[in-house]
């Protein structure tokens, strides 16, 4: 090399800037500074970049937008340090598929959020059309309390609500799989950011989510409540059913959003994908053949069943403390991914109330959009009754339910463990497809339970007899007789009775048989009507 | 000794108790039957313990979130 060589390599040296590119991305990793930081840890939590690099798979984590933030110059124009933008966010790969990830920074004012040419994340943030336009999952790791009434003051005027992209929000629950974790306190646009979403999970104890937090309440309604009682995970998972699952730290956190997408397809053009299955799709539990008390009146423990008959281990259910008249689980039989709804004799006999059709209405919905066949085990005597089941809404939110399964167009299978009565009984059938149901020897259906029906259909007959309860109980007796399944089998009214122990072989075999229409049946699905 | 309370799952009336005052059970034992829809819903120990006191009787009527009896462990 001359020295004119030299001279020009010099002059086209790039390594100044590379060096404040550097610079500039160690501010970034900094985040709010090491006292805002170390204040973060010191109350148990983890930085934004700790989570996402605990959630995703090593190293695969790819920061867009890293050199956003609030550059701070010298006299002569020269950077001095850039404060990060308070949301952290990119591409990244859970089990091996990419994912669209992001989050707020708590340790730089609180996670409040940051306004620059283009939103980094949040409703109609880039990381939103990231997963949009690449028909990728979304995962938003929630830390923030939104906007602040401070940005009227930097604007200059009022911004109108929903001017920042919410219908992208909305586009996404129709085209891939959206998850949301709450982690530290959500009030605002970060929570309802939450609730737009596939699966929400939060931390016990130290997230909490409301529409606003105490201090408004307060103001507004004179009420004084701590946040924990106002938003807390009893309140959010337990008794409201605003968020899905609660966990006992973020690390459990991390590992539900991880399995559950490992139950989702990419997006709503491909299917769920199938894992290796070691769990044999002809094995037989005796237990199931004891499982169902003779005795009408005893329960017993639907879970232990449903875990006999999917892939061992492959149960994970979703909004398990709320709404427990009806259990629902993503599950794979034979390595395939199913949804299963299942009544819990347990909680009112498995009778569906308000909230266990609430939650089995957004179950059905999830199945439908992901293309996961679905499986009813059904216990259900009918609709919750009484003034407080009415009062509640029960009859509108159990017709909606049902509404919502006689819509969908995945496969679905009915087995009939024991009771399968009225319009709750309704909804547990594939009315678009096979309609395929079948029953264990435990089962009973109808309009309604015998036993609530001989009072009132045979009233004047059972008061003239001069021993009423005798008469009562010999009515029961002989119509009982006519309610055994195998007569409704013999009419073809219900396609087959198996026995217990032939139910996973069963449905492993239809199961496989359906992905053929489930093949070629991908794609979003359009909802026309209206729900009751 | 910590005490804890057991919790009727279902609003119903208190249908039989199975266990008594002093007695030692294990997590997920029934301690007593609650009718509810015309089935016998069992409250069920969540952690294991003694019996230290019923809060109910027989044929009361229960809401569901109610504590039924306290446990000492």
């Amino acid at each position: 090399m001359d020295t004119s060589d030299t001279v020009q390599a010099t002059a086209n040296d790039w390594s100044p800037e590379v060096d404040e590119l550097r610079r500039r991305r160690e501010d970034a990793e900094r985040l709010g500074g090491g006292e805002a930081v170390a204040k973060h840890h010191a109350r148990g939590r983890s930085t934004i970049r700790e989570r996402v690099a605990s959630l995703v798979d090593e190293g695969s984590f790819q920061e867009v937008g890293k050199l956003t933030g609030t550059g701070h110059y010298d006299e002569r124009g020269r950077i001095v340090r850039v404060t990060p933008a308070p949301y952290v966010m990119g591409l990244a790969e859970i089990d091996g598929r990419p994912v669209a990830v992001g989050g707020e920074d708590f340790t730089i004012r609180g996670g409040t959020s940051w306004s620059g040419d283009r939103k980094k994340g949040g409703q109609g943030g880039f990381v939103e059309d990231l997963a949009y336009q690449y028909r990728i999952p979304l995962v938003n790791l929630i830390d923030g309390s939104g906007g602040s009434v401070t940005s009227i003051q930097r604007r200059g005027h009022a911004v109108f609500p929903g001017v920042h992209g919410f219908e992208r929000s909305v586009a996404l629950m129709g085209t891939v799989p959206v998850v949301s974790a709450v982690i530290g306190t959500a009030a605002g646009g970060p929570a309802g950011r939450a609730i737009l979403s596939h699966f929400t999970v939060m931390v016990k104890g130290s997230a909490q989510v409301f529409a606003a937090g105490p201090p408004v309440v307060e103001r507004s309604l004179g009420q004084k409540i701590t946040k924990e009682e106002l938003g807390g995970s009893h309140l959010a998972v337990d008794v409201a059913g605003t968020i899905d699952n609660a966990v006992a730290d973020e690390a459990a956190c991390f590992a539900a959003i991880r399995r559950y997408l490992s139950y989702m397809p990419q997006n709503v053009w491909e299917l769920p994908p199938v894992t290796p299955c070691d769990d044999p799709v002809d094995r037989r539990e005796d237990e199931l053949l004891r499982i169902v008390p003779r005795e009408r009146r005893k329960p017993y423990d639907m879970r232990k069943l449903m875990g006999l008959v999917v892939d061992r281990g492959s149960l994970f259910e979703i909004q398990p403390t709320f709404g427990k008249a009806v259990i629902t689980a993503l599950a794979r039989l034979g390595g395939r991914v199913v949804g299963v709804v299942a009544n819990n004799p347990m909680v009112y006999g498995g009778a569906m109330d308000v909230k266990a059709a609430r939650k089995q209405t957004h179950f059905i919905d999830l199945c439908d959009c992901f293309h996961i066949p679905i499986v009813f085990l059904v216990d259900v005597p009918g609709f919750m009754v009484g003034k407080d089941a009415e009062a509640a809404a029960t009859l509108r939110e159990g017709m909606r339910s049902v509404y919502v399964a006689l819509q969908a167009s995945v496969p679905m299978y009915t087995v009939v463990v024991r009771k399968c009565y009225g319009m709750a009984g309704m909804g547990t059938t594939d009315k678009n497809g096979l309609d395929f149901k079948i029953a264990w020897p435990s089962a009973e259906w109808g309009s309604l339970p015998i036993e609530g029906g001989v009072a009132a259909a045979f009233r004047r007959e059972i008061a003239e007899h001069p021993d009423p309860k005798r008469r009562e109980a010999e009515i029961e007796a002989e119509l009982r007789a006519f309610a055994s399944p195998f007569r409704t089998a013999e009419a073809f009214g219900v396609e087959d009775i198996v026995d217990p122990r032939e139910t996973r072989g069963y449905l492993c075999r239809f199961v496989e048989a359906a992905q053929g229409k489930l093949r070629t049946t991908l794609g979003p699905k359009a909802k026309t009507g209206v729900r009751p | 000794m910590a005490r804890y309370e057991a919790k009727a799952e279902v609003t119903g009336s208190v249908w039989k108790i199975v266990t008594s005052v002093g007695q030692a059970i294990g997590a997920g034992d029934t301690i007593m039957i609650v009718e509810s829809m015309k089935m016998e819903i069992p409250v069920l120990a969540d952690e294991g313990g003694t019996i230290a006191a019923f809060l109910v009787t027989e044929g009361m009527s229960v809401a569901e979130g109610d504590a039924v009896a306290v446990l000492e462990r």
